[in-house]
């Protein structure tokens, strides 16, 4: 059991490695030149010299490769081109928005997805599984902006159910600015759940199908165990498995969709700090903030893989 | 079965409270209670922007967003008015010694930091120096031939020049923010200095507060000597971000911010026009689209090849489609925002396909293939992709020079790739658009010399001729002459077809007329509604 954890750790190292090393190298292989993001295109080749060296540009790749790597295991992620400040505080800064908002997606997600999908089974061909599974498969093909722009005229702007944009409003206190905060969390955790909601129903659909078909179901069924408790203790236990390995997979999705959330809800998370940072070519917060979701992806893997062996002795061997 | 749903909902809550507390410490921490901020009649006026302030440093290189705040906090020696002309702001005027070598300014005395010191011209000398001796942003080529800078008195500060420059004090005094030195000097290296808190500045409105990625609060400067009688009207100054403009749109709609920062996209015009909420306040561009000529390709380098596509460009229909009739055409290379200097004996070349093809044909470009297209007239067109109108004329120009027998290929690519391009020369031609020209000298100098001082000479033009009146003009002192020099280089450039001109775009900021009243805009989306001076005048809709 040792050795498995510790061949998953040593894989989850290896990712980061290489998730480090790829962005590292994709940016600098961009045709692009951050020095060159000036109002006016008016600079004199010795100023752009003289920027490229205050952002170590002019060192040759290898050579910023090799401090770059350094800078990281000593746990420093730079300092942004653009604002001047460490890459670890302006990430900060900015993560406890994305935790929320990523965060109750996500548990929103399961909370609907879960029983959706078990339900779905229960009924199998009756209208509630025609819903579930047309849902399911259009949610995925759901674009994030058009659905949030379309919320936003909708709910926002034509029923003025919810504010357009933003986190909270900055007059409130106390328990009128928790409310303001599920307010204005309410439109983008919804354009998110929708879009994350159909893997989930439909793989627990499918497990659950084929776990309520085994024998010891029947033989449960048999025992004159109540539906209720065959269904959601006996099966779902099993069926539930598989729907791990997913969550650890629908996290980069998840992290995709927030930067585009983010951006069209004005929400001031690590999504919209990463496509502000694209447009500025600011290097080091791009890579600081690819390194830490690289970080979280692969942990919270290894964490459901964990989880998995726990409830799975099989996989242990 | 009771028991797992009760488990779920421990489950829920547990997750909703740690939700909760993660961002509990954020939740309108810090801030002054809201009732006691505003004082009676007191009117906070709220600007969309796109993008946070990257960058709190003046002295450095700023984007345009970053100038919105910047530019209001730190005062300049001269602004720029409603008409394009540089006015009195911190300097009360200029003049010139020793046959325009020296520049000296001259101060207003009523300019204090917000802190209480005032502002002098020891702070002037100290911005300059320290942009100079860091090579600051685009301010250190403007003052490139100074040599020396004298403290005269508090009020009185010269600049010695290496040779005389016509524009100098426009460009100095225009572009440079004045910082407090008593600040400034004591941040340590200033290509370091973020100056992202305890904002010290002599503008008309200073940052106070913000939460990045969602505001930034500007408070009234009650020194600003041109506010109005009793201060100005608009206490409070929100910038609030929104990264979607259509978003953006909708927050202006409901009315959650009073003013967009950002131009309103000329296709979503229409829209606004039926609120009566809302009003829409024209500025003029202080740059132009454009479609320059690399001369150092074989082909290019032929003027008749430059005048024939010059004849495939139809600007009336360009302005009256793609920008729905907001821009203005332009002949040659000075925009007619300039007025005098925009030489008003130009002919536009015709927009005249078959002519153009008659052109080439007579000399000596021939359809030996038979495919339509005049055999070795085919050029590669790069623009940017991040720019809608100009994707859009790139595909109406292709269109119109195929009737010519030109074959356009368009490479409508992603903006920081196009800049690196035409930064290296890398096209055949150049479509995109100036963005901020301050005045015309400035523009020739830098667009047209062959030692190409600013790296914006995106023809790579070498040709004396040209140098030589473009020297000519920048030493010339005498304004007659000086408007003369310049109205003789836009023919000749215009004659030569280096570029082809395409318009001077009109910005739309749309506003909500029935609560703010009085802006003073001024040209290009620089500066727009949004100076301080600007903001200052405004008052509230009866």
């Amino acid at each position: 059991m040792l050795s498995y954890i510790a061949k998953k750790v040593f894989r989850a190292v290896l990712t980061i490695w290489i998730a480090v090393t790829v962005t590292f190298f994709l940016l600098r292989l961009l045709p692009a030149d951050p020095t060159l993001l000036v109002i006016e295109g008016d600079m004199t080749p010795e100023m752009q010299e003289s920027l490229r060296a205050r952002f170590g540009l002019d060192k040759p790749l290898h050579i910023q490769y090799g401090l770059y790597l350094a800078q990281l295991v000593s746990g420093d992620l730079g300092v942004s081109f653009r604002q001047l400040a460490p890459v670890a505080d302006i990430i900060l800064a900015r993560l406890p928005w994305t935790l929320l908002l990523a965060g109750s997606a996500f548990l929103v997600t399961l909370l609907v997805g879960i029983p959706l999908g078990v339900h779905a089974a229960v009924k199998r061909g009756k209208a509630v599984d025609k819903v579930v599974q047309f849902f399911g498969t259009t949610s995925n093909a759901i674009f994030v902006p058009s659905m949030a722009i379309l919320l936003l005229v909708v709910l926002g702007a034509n029923l003025a159910l919810f504010p357009i944009g933003g986190s909270i409003d900055p007059d409130t206190r106390g328990v009128a600015a928790y409310l303001s905060l599920f307010h204005h969390l309410a439109l983008p955790l919804f354009s998110l759940v929708l879009v994350q909601i159909g893997p989930y129903a439909l793989t627990l659909r499918t497990n659950m199908l084929e776990v309520l078909g085994e024998d010891y179901i029947k033989s449960a069924r048999a025992r004159g165990l109540s539906q209720r408790r065959v269904v959601w203790r006996h099966a779902l236990r099993n069926a539930i498995l598989p729907a791990l390995t997913l969550m650890g997979l629908q996290l980069g999705t998840l992290v995709g969709g927030a930067v585009l959330t983010e951006t069209i809800f004005a929400y001031p998370g690590v999504g919209r700090l990463i496509y502000e940072s694209v447009q500025q070519l600011d290097y080091p917060v791009l890579q600081g903030a690819f390194v830490m979701l690289a970080f979280t992806v692969v942990v919270a893997n290894l964490l459901t893989d964990m989880i998995a062996m726990l409830l799975n002795p099989r996989i242990r061997t | 079965m009771k028991q797992s749903h009760a488990r779920l909902r421990v489950g829920a809550a547990l997750a909703a409270a740690a939700a909760l507390l993660l961002s509990s410490c954020a939740l309108n921490e810090g801030e002054s209670d809201p009732a006691g901020t505003a004082a009676e009649g007191d009117l906070t006026l709220r600007i969309g922007t796109t993008t946070d302030v990257a960058n709190f440093n003046p002295l450095q290189s700023l984007s345009k967003t970053d100038s919105w705040i910047l530019n209001a906090m730190y005062p300049h020696l001269l602004r720029l008015d409603e008409n394009a002309e540089k006015v009195p702001e911190l300097a009360s005027g200029y003049e010139t010694e020793n046959d325009g070598s020296t520049v000296v300014f001259t101060l207003r005395d009523d300019f204090v930091w917000s802190d209480g010191e005032p502002v002098t011209a020891d702070d002037v000398a100290f911005s300059a120096q320290a942009i100079m001796d860091n090579q600051l942003g685009n301010v250190a080529a403007k003052l490139t031939w100074v040599e020396n800078i004298e403290v005269r008195d508090d009020v009185t500060v010269a600049f010695d020049l290496s040779q005389p420059y016509a524009p100098f004090a426009e460009g100095v005094g225009f572009w440079m923010s004045i910082v407090p030195e008593h600040v400034f000097s004591e941040a340590g290296d200033l290509t370091a200095f973020a100056n992202d808190s305890d904002w010290v500045g002599a503008g008309a409105y200073i940052l106070e507060s913000m939460e990045r990625g969602q505001r930034y609060t500007m408070r009234a400067n009650e020194n600003y000597p041109y506010a109005p009688e009793g201060g100005a009207a608009v206490q409070t100054v929100e910038y609030v971000v929104y990264p979607d403009i259509n978003t953006m749109l909708l927050a202006l709609k409901n009315g959650d911010i009073d003013l967009m920062g950002n131009p309103v996209p000329s296709s979503a015009l229409g829209g606004l026009e039926s609120d009566p909420n809302i009003s829409v306040q024209s500025v003029d561009s202080l740059g132009f689209a454009h479609l320059t000529y690399n001369v150092t390709d074989e082909t290019l380098a032929r003027v008749e090849v430059r005048q024939a596509l010059s004849m495939v460009v139809d600007t009336e229909s360009i302005i009256a489609t793609v920008l729905q009739g907001n821009g203005q055409p332009m002949v040659g290379p000075i925009s007619p925002v300039f007025g005098e200097f925009d030489n008003p004996d130009l002919e536009p070349y015709p927009f005249d396909p078959a002519a153009a093809r008659e052109l080439l044909e007579d000399n000596g470009f021939t359809d030996g293939d038979g495919d339509g297209f005049l055999d070795g007239a085919q050029f590669e067109m790069i623009c940017d992709q991040s720019n809608a109108n100009l994707t859009r004329v790139a595909e109406v120009v292709r269109d119109d020079a195929a009737e010519a027998g030109i074959k356009l290929d368009l490479a409508c690519i992603e903006r920081n790739t196009f800049l690196a391009r035409t930064k290296d020369g890398d096209y055949q031609i150049d479509l995109s658009q100036w963005g901020v020209f301050d005045n015309p000298m400035d523009q020739l100098r830098s667009t047209y010399l062959s030692s190409n001082p600013g790296g914006i000479n995106y023809n790579l033009v070498q040709d004396p001729e040209l140098d030589a009146l473009v020297n000519e003009a920048a030493t010339t002192l005498d304004q007659e002459q000086f408007v003369e020099r310049i109205q003789g280089i836009d023919a000749y450039v215009h004659e030569q077809a280096l570029l082809t001109p395409l318009y001077v775009e009109q910005f739309s900021f749309a506003y909500r007329s029935d609560r703010f009243t009085g802006f003073q805009p001024s040209p290009s989306d620089l500066l727009g509604m949004v100076t301080g001076y600007s903001l200052s005048q405004v008052t509230a809709a009866e």
